[in-house]
């Protein structure tokens, strides 16, 4: 097969009201290959989630104007109908969200909810379904799985129900695992525990993953590629070293620079002044301009195509240098 | 007396050596209503037996994961609920006592949440938010509104932009600066700072970490800050206190603490950070499971179910706060001597 586990090209997410239009996504493109982990970081209304909904075509289908181009194993998630993306998710593409018990319906036992998955997609009896269930609980390291299938979601700890979570999201081997800030509502010594699971069945499934996330330490221990999102826009692409370790555009730098980490004591925190655009209209040219420290001319009349000095690393940023 | 109609600072009365604050054996249960058919009533016991001092001018760091306590301890500071037993002395002065009433002791304390919404009056503009306490405490409503607007320019809101507006048309950050603007407003002493970033997106908890550093210099604060995220509180304290399952597992300076953590759930803690680089990623979790409930919680040492050192010994016997070669105390019997763990020193002879 030569086309990768996920092509997105030009991806632009609108959502029309009768107030407002806010342009969320504006021009995002990227490929995906199997197995590969892409990281999504971003501020609070960058456009990250929205993105990672419009792959599962999750965005509530009245208010939302969709254009560009979105492939998912090979299905074109923007022309699909209902009823065939009912058919693609579970079983191609899947996803985990940040908080277990909004996600999970409260009336049913996690058994149920694995088993329901299960028999929907690959029409298994009720006694296959169920012992798949256990199996799922078992993969994701739930302890005493089995007197676990009968447990309400309400009865299990938060670590617990994000590891049943997992365990639903992956019950019909997806291809494909979106996951949006999965550990964010997690306390620190059960985020660890999430996060090497993730890479562990990752890595034994052969799954693509695409993260969301606004916290630079989690996709320093998940990510292959990171791709730092501002305004509705990939502003900076990279391998998660190169990335982390030399950030290109002004403002991934920023944000590298405001995290704080062990070790910082007593230095001044670097800031970035003023808040981001409001996405009511499209920006003109390059969206962090207003906020750049080092804006000038060339930033201002259009967006600044990516540019890198290496394969594989680039940024919007005009004054990144361009490899010949 | 003059300094009443004023709101001048507040003087301090016990000098540089006595502890600003000092909570001693703090408890708090939560009785929960009787289970089913009348059986398994119980106690939640959010907080046991806490003893610690806030000193002058220092910032004191809590963390903890959910459910240790750290925000009963807030609210049990702030007497926003009153403790099942133990109590909270201020400046050598216990609070409810006749020597410092609630009205006056609150004039003293003051708290920042980390809801920046729910915490403002929606129908107050901010002006008037913060404008509010001082005049509760007597100062009229023109000096109140004065010091509001010199609040505001304190915390970096131009007032002629931001006076008449209410919060809803305010970004998290700029809430979050007023709460901090309104707890500033009767010049406290002590600030309680629960979870004051952790809403916050990450370049604006750097603006507001910085405007608190600030802010502490400019009206010589003392803080407790509360929070889950270890480096952060790194950056910000001098000391740290670590809770787990209401009781404080370690207390220290930071240096010690985040060198050579004594107690195992210290450690664990620390080495649950994401490493922050690639090539040093994690290979196993620190712990396994989450915390217990605190409605049960396991006898002797409240860790010993999660922790890899736990022996016999460690079930039995509630381990005290006890010094550590650091320089910090850890309530861990590992660091007691003669306490019956096979890695406990030897009592000197």
């Amino acid at each position: 097969m030569t086309e990768p586990l996920v092509r997105v090209r030009d991806l632009e997410v609108r959502f029309v009201t009768r107030d407002a239009t806010v342009h969320a996504v504006n021009g995002v493109s990227f490929d995906l290959a199997e197995r590969e982990s892409l990281c999504i970081l971003g501020e609070s209304g960058s456009g990250k989630s929205v993105t990672l909904r419009a792959l599962m075509g999750l965005n509530p289908p009245r208010r939302t104007k969709l254009s560009g181009a979105v492939r998912v194993g090979g299905h074109n998630i923007i022309a699909a109908s209902e009823r065939r993306m009912a058919d693609i998710r579970g079983s191609t593409v899947s996803m985990i969200f940040q908080e277990p018990m909004t996600a999970l319906d409260p009336v049913f036992t996690i058994g149920r909810q694995i088993a329901e998955t299960v028999m929907r997609h690959e029409g298994l009896s009720r006694a296959a379904a169920d012992a798949r269930a256990l199996e799922l609980l078992e993969l994701v390291q739930i302890p005493s799985a089995k007197r676990r299938l009968a447990a309400y979601p309400h009865e299990l700890s938060g670590g617990l129900r994000q590891r049943a979570m997992i365990a639903i999201a992956l019950s019909c081997r997806p291809k494909l695992l979106l996951a949006d800030e999965p550990t964010t509502a997690l306390d620190a010594t059960v985020q660890i525990q999430i996060l090497l699971l993730l890479r562990r069945l990752q890595q034994e499934m052969g799954m693509g993953v695409i993260f969301v996330t606004h916290d630079l330490g989690v996709a320093g221990e998940i990510a292959d590629r990171v791709a730092v999102m501002y305004a509705g826009k990939f502003i900076e692409e990279g391998p998660v070293r190169g990335l982390m370790r030399g950030p290109l555009h002004p403002y991934a730098q920023g944000l590298l620079g405001a995290t704080v980490h062990s070790g910082m004591r007593g230095e001044r925190l670097t800031t970035i002044p003023g808040a981001p655009p409001n996405l009511e209209r499209v920006p003109k040219g390059c969206a962090f301009a207003p906020r750049c420290a080092f804006v000038e001319e060339a930033c201002l009349p259009e967006v600044p195509a990516f540019r890198g000095p290496v394969p594989g690393h680039a940024a919007r940023c005009v004054r990144v240098p361009q490899a010949a | 007396m003059q300094t009443e109609t004023s709101l001048a600072p507040l003087p301090d009365v016990g000098g540089p050596a006595q502890p600003l604050l000092t909570v001693r054996g703090l408890t708090k249960h939560f009785p929960l209503k009787t289970g089913f058919l009348g059986r398994g009533a119980g106690v939640v016991r959010a907080v046991d037996d806490l003893n610690f001092e806030v000193l002058k001018g220092e910032t004191l760091g809590i963390v903890g994961e959910s459910g240790c306590g750290k925000s009963t301890t807030s609210r049990l500071i702030m007497a926003l609920m009153a403790p099942t037993s133990g109590e909270v002395v201020f400046d050598g002065r216990t609070v409810g006592s006749r020597e410092m009433p609630l009205k006056e002791y609150r004039r003293q304390v003051q708290m920042v949440f980390q809801d920046s919404y729910a915490s403002l009056n929606p129908r107050l503009t901010i002006e008037e938010s913060i404008a509010f306490a001082p005049q509760v405490h007597g100062l009229s409503r023109g000096d109140s509104r004065a010091r509001a607007r010199d609040l505001l320019a304190a915390v970096g809101l131009n007032p002629d932009q931001f006076a008449r507006r209410y919060p809803h048309e305010l970004s998290g950050g700029q809430r979050q600066r007023i709460n901090i603007a309104r707890a500033l407003a009767l010049r406290p002493r002590l600030v309680l700072l629960d979870e004051p970033v952790s809403a916050l997106d990450k370049s604006v908890e750097a603006q507001v970490l910085n405007l608190l550093q600030d802010l502490k210099g400019q009206f010589g604060l003392t803080y407790v800050f509360i929070s889950h995220d270890l480096n952060v509180v790194q950056y910000m304290s001098d000391r740290v206190l670590v809770m787990y399952l209401g009781r404080v597992a370690e207390v220290g300076p930071v240096e010690a603490i985040y060198a050579g953590a004594a107690h195992p759930y210290t450690a664990a803690l620390l080495a649950s950070r994401p490493s922050m680089d690639p090539d040093l990623r994690r290979t196993e979790p620190p712990l396994v499971g989450d915390p217990p409930n605190p409605i049960n919680p396991p006898a002797g040492c409240r860790f010993h179910t999660r922790c890899n050192f736990a022996e016999p010994v460690c079930s039995t016997v509630v381990p005290p706060l006890h010094a550590a070669p650091g320089g910090q105390q850890a309530a861990c019997l590992m660091v007691v001597p003669g306490s019956g763990h096979s890695r406990a020193p030897r009592i000197a002879a």
